[in-house]
């Protein structure tokens, strides 16, 4: 019996080719977007899930009130080791920065991200370096490892494990440092790092009021986090009244425990922006997947009628109509079955593809335990979405009604198909809109005006610090020779998404976070902001290195000021005089707002500068590169023989880099939404006008025009795809609310979307319904009714 | 074998009954051949479908070998199918997808009979009816009397006692129609199978042992056929 059935059902998948293959077609283009995306989730929800203490690591972090932070000082590491019996392991870390060359006989490399951690934070984060993690001796020693890019390029053709010495900083600084071996970060880890540097303690002579480190800590098993949270704010705070810290600020301050699971994708200290990307991602996966299945759904009960007929002779034959129905959710199992294996055949094939857009080493090999389970389970759970009612509603033909001919099974269950055409053509409609929206949103991103001009403007690397404007002043006597060269500055961040630093500031008496940019003469000048009130910082004026300050307008709001040139700003033990206010400018991209921001020459809680930036004549722009390389030990002589730069411009494009990846990901999705959907929509009518073919021919033969017969097959789709429509715009305007407020500037949602959506919807569905009526329409009236 | 007693049939059509059938009474007793005739539109199909079960009469009594039909419950009435009744159609109603051997083959799946059975089963059939050659074709790729001898080939197979034939000549020139009343007669007389067939032709009727005459769904004439 299984076999026959098996055989009709190949028999009829031949026979309908067409429909078929739409079916399968669709419904595997869906499923290998579905595990191409899993993949993806998965990935993106399990870093650091290889580490074996995964569930018991948190990161100590602080809620500020205005902002939180993961930046600990690095007492609280000891005080947590000596007072919390409950926690295994703590361990801290602090990154370095700090741009440094080291340099072998055989080369040389650049090392940007270097992590200086404890011995006991290697540990937490299961780290391996060459030759098993050892403990460093003593208190000053520190373990050396570098990435094998790096280990490759400084010793090309080491072979043992002996530790090897490099030159650090630059030949004629002469500082010489040993290398233990290589490491390598597992790129599936929060923990990133081109090399790493091991030791026994770090921060020993930094107290309470540093907080530059990152304390994590392992706990035992079973421990009550809310319990230590609070335990772990207590010792924080009794550390820092005794070293009689920012008292006045302790009230409100707290201390908080952030799971490593959360660290990626929604850490407390940041936002949860990726983590809604990721679920979005994932819910639009599955909006395709059920787009597909509606489809199968629909185009398996539109074809009913030909099934009819069978149902009706085997169930006078003597067939249980359970017998029916399995046989039917048997014939769409292996459809579902053929579609997947054409799935993982797609997904491997688009693979690289995804890889590539979102940087991440998918593969269908490495996902296979999970989608050892998955795909099965996903198997059968849309066949029984698109098997189910189908097999129902065909085993349930009456077989009086079947064989007396001149049946039409498409009355008793249209208006469940149009249901759910409508719901997929909703879902259409949905990513047109979609589509449309983030598009303008991107466009925005790309010509809204920032506030500076980040054009022509070049970002020097440099590992010599300029806090000092008199030190700096000899950099740009020189670099201002060379031709082409408009101004110089130096700053602690460049905009671009650094991070700057924030500290607690006084006007009138209203105490207010700001955040903190050390800068040089012409920093305004050199990135184009605009002046509010004042003016910039002037040699002519003397103390303008010693005590001026420039705030910018948020900052202005935040203190209420309306006039504050002239007032003083306290911060850092220092009174500062506010000489201007510039316009905000969008540091931080479109997704931050603006924050309140003091500008200074002069801070003693400051960063070190070793970001140059040049606004250099675009015209002369290649010769003054060429100029800068040629001369640059020169011109700094301390920063070591390579002059190596960025674009600002680029610097600042990777802010939109995610966004840019989200619109890639929207508009393929989208397109697929709305492929799957015309291919349903062609197939259904097709079978419609097929079903409708005598119809069609009577009323030819009435005397109907063509038009006529084509204006009545497309007005029954017309009026669903309305219904659609009006179904999907409130469901637009909500998804695209709440999108766009994930960014603080944006596009003002207008009708436009909404209409052009509808517009093109409707476009597509005419044209595809009248490919398939025309054929119909132009059959010869005569040759169709003689065949009925 | 069948016994009706005032068997009522209606549609209701906006509150309007349309009787299809009225009053029908009869019996019909093993080996009989019954044709029933009538206009188009009498009712004699519907009266077919409610012998075969396909249909419930609205009022009435309907035995089949001595049991009430408004009480089988539905595994029953399968289990009758399987074992009891065969149907003939007027338009053959062969599945489109199986080949002739595969369609004959069909019933005894049902009715669970063993491989090496339903081979032999089969193959007897079709030497009986003489389209060995046509076994592995598709019904698309027969004649109509060719099809209606595969149609009548399944509805044999399974060996039941009834055979209920919807004007199973309606669709085929004369000599295949005659051809196809032949082998009725011989299965009537030589394997005692009891057989109902609707039919338009008198000379088709003249095959049978009785007649039915149906008019508005009242049996207006019970005859029996002389021979
Ligand atoms: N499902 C139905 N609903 C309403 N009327 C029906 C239905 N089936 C049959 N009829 C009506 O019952 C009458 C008898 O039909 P039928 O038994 O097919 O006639 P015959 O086979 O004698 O030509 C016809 O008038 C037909 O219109
Ligand atoms: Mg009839």
């Amino acid at each position: 019996m299984f076999k026959l059935n098996l055989k009709i059902a190949l028999r009829n998948l031949k026979r309908n080719f067409v429909i078929s293959m739409i079916n399968i077609g669709g419904l595997s283009i869906a499923l290998a977007a579905f595990i191409l995306i899993v993949l993806y989730v998965n990935y993106e929800t399990s870093y650091d899930k290889h580490n074996p203490n995964y569930e018991n690591i948190y990161i100590v972090g602080r809620d500020l009130k205005d902002f939180k932070t993961n930046f600990t000082p690095p007492p609280l590491a000891e005080i947590i080791e000596q007072n919390c019996p409950e926690v295994a392991l703590v361990g801290k870390m602090t990154p370095s920065n700090l741009e440094f060359p080291l340099i072998s006989d055989a080369g040389r490399i650049y090392i940007k991200n270097t992590m200086v951690m404890n011995f006991n934070a290697a540990k937490i984060f299961d780290l391996h370096p060459q030759g098993g993690l050892k403990q460093p001796q003593g208190e000053i020693e520190r373990l050396y490892y570098l990435n094998e890019a790096s280990m490759r390029t400084l010793f090309p053709n080491k072979k043992d494990s002996m530790p090897e010495l490099v030159l650090m900083g630059g030949k004629t600084l002469g500082l010489t440092a040993p290398i233990q071996g290589k490491i390598v970060p597992n790129p599936h880890s929060n923990l990133q790092f081109d090399g790493v540097a091991i030791g026994n303690n770090l921060g020993v002579a930094e107290g309470f009021g540093f907080p530059n480190y990152y304390t994590y800590i392992q706990v035992k098993p079973g421990t009550d986090i809310k319990a230590l949270e609070a335990k772990i704010d207590r010792l924080m705070k009794a550390g820092m009244i005794k070293e009689k810290i920012d008292m006045g600020s302790l009230k409100n301050e707290r201390v908080f425990l952030d799971p490593l699971a959360n660290l990626h994708l929604k850490p407390q200290a940041g936002n949860d922006t990726n983590y809604k990307v990721v679920m979005a991602l994932f819910i639009l996966s599955m909006l395709i997947v059920v787009i597909a299945c509606i489809n199968f759904t629909n185009l398996t009960i539109a074809q009913a009628n030909k099934r009819a007929k069978e149902v009706g002779i085997k169930k006078v034959l003597g067939s249980y109509r359970q017998l029916l129905t399995m046989q039917f959710i048997t014939e769409i199992l292996i459809q579902c079955v053929l579609s997947m294996l054409l799935a993982l055949m797609l997904a491997e094939l688009f693979m690289p593809t995804f890889n590539n857009l979102f940087e991440v080493p998918l593969s269908l090999a490495a996902g296979a335990e999970e989608l050892y389970w998955m795909l099965p389970l996903i198997l059968l759970i849309v066949t029984f979405i698109a098997g189910v009612y189908p097999a129902l509603i065909l085993s349930g033909f009456k077989p009086a009604l079947v064989l007396k001919g001149n049946f039409e099974a498409g009355l008793q269950t249209s208006w469940i198909r149009k249901g759910l055409l409508v719901v997929q053509f909703s879902i259409a409609v949905i990513f047109i809109a979609g589509i449309l929206i983030v598009n303008r949103q991107v466009e925005y991103l790309h010509t809204e005006d920032t506030g500076f001009e980040a054009n022509q403007v070049l970002v020097i690397k440099n590992q010599m610090m300029y806090n000092k404007p008199e030190v700096f002043a000899t950099f740009r006597d020189k670099v201002m020779k060379i031709n082409g060269v408009k101004s110089a500055t130096v700053a602690n961040v460049v905009p671009g998404g650094e991070q700057t630093g924030s500290n607690g500031y006084t006007v009138e008496g209203r105490e207010a976070l700001l955040d903190f940019i050390d800068v040089d003469y012409d920093y305004f000048e050199t990135l184009g902001i605009k002046l509010k009130s004042g003016r910039t910082f002037s040699k002519e004026f003397k103390s303008d290195t010693l005590n001026a300050a420039i705030i910018n307008e948020t900052a202005a709001a935040k203190y209420g000021l309306l006039d504050p040139v002239g007032k003083t700003i306290r911060g850092c033990n220092i009174d500062y005089k506010i000489i201007g206010v510039i316009k905000d400018f969008k540091s931080q991209g479109f997704e931050a707002a603006v924050q309140p921001t003091i500008y200074a020459m002069k801070n003693p809680c400051g960063n070190p500068r070793l970001s140059i930036m040049l606004k250099v004549d675009a015209a002369q722009m290649s010769a003054v590169l060429a100029a800068l390389k040629a001369q640059w030990s020169g011109i700094n002589r301390l920063d070591g023989e390579d002059f190596r730069y960025d674009f600002l411009d680029d610097l600042y494009g990777r802010l939109f880099k995610k966004q840019e990846q989200l619109k890639a990901v929207f508009f393929t999705a989208s397109m697929l939404t709305v492929f799957i959907a015309v291919l349903g929509l062609f197939a259904f009518a097709k079978i419609m006008t097929s079903n409708r073919r005598k119809e069609i021919a009577v009323r030819k033969v009435l005397g109907a025009s063509d038009f006529q017969v084509l204006k009545l097959l497309n007005s029954s789709f017309l009026w669903m795809l309305l219904i659609a429509n009006v179904l999907a715009w409130p469901l637009v305007y909500l998804l695209a609310r709440t999108w766009l407020d994930t960014f603080a500037y944006r596009v003002e949602l207008s009708v436009v979307p909404f209409a052009l959506a509808g517009v093109i919807s409707l476009l597509l569905a005419v044209i595809t319904v009248s490919l398939q009526a025309t054929k119909a329409v132009q059959a010869n009236p005569a040759a169709v009714l003689k065949h009925e | 074998m069948i016994t009706l007693s005032n068997i009522e049939k209606y549609y209701s059509n906006k509150g309007i009954k349309n009787y299809v059938l009225r009053h029908v009474t009869t019996q019909i007793h093993p080996g009989e051949f019954v044709s029933i005739m009538g206009p188009s539109g009498a009712g004699k199909s519907t009266l077919l479908n409610v012998l075969g079960m396909l249909e419930q009469p609205t009022y009435g009594k309907y035995e089949f070998m001595g049991e009430d039909v408004s009480l089988l419950k539905e595994s029953k009435r399968i289990e009758l199918y399987r074992h009891h009744i065969g149907f003939v159609f007027q338009a053959y109603h062969l599945i489109d997808e199986m080949t002739v051997a595969e369609n004959i083959e069909a019933p005894l799946l049902y009715k669970k009979v063993g491989g090496a059975e339903r081979k032999s089963r089969v193959a007897d059939i079709l030497d009986r009816f003489n389209i060995v050659a046509k076994k592995d074709l598709f019904p698309n790729q027969l004649s109509g009397g060719q099809q209606q001898l595969v149609g009548i080939a399944r509805a044999l197979v399974a060996q039941p006692s009834i055979i209920l034939a919807d004007e199973p000549t309606g669709n085929l020139q004369s000599t295949q129609a005659l051809q196809i009343m032949d082998l009725f007669k011989k299965l009537n007389q030589e394997e005692g199978i009891t057989i109902i067939q609707v039919t338009h032709s008198e000379v088709n009727a003249t095959y049978g042992s009785r007649i039915l005459h149906l008019l508005d769904g009242v049996i207006k004439e019970d005859e029996a056929v002389l021979t």
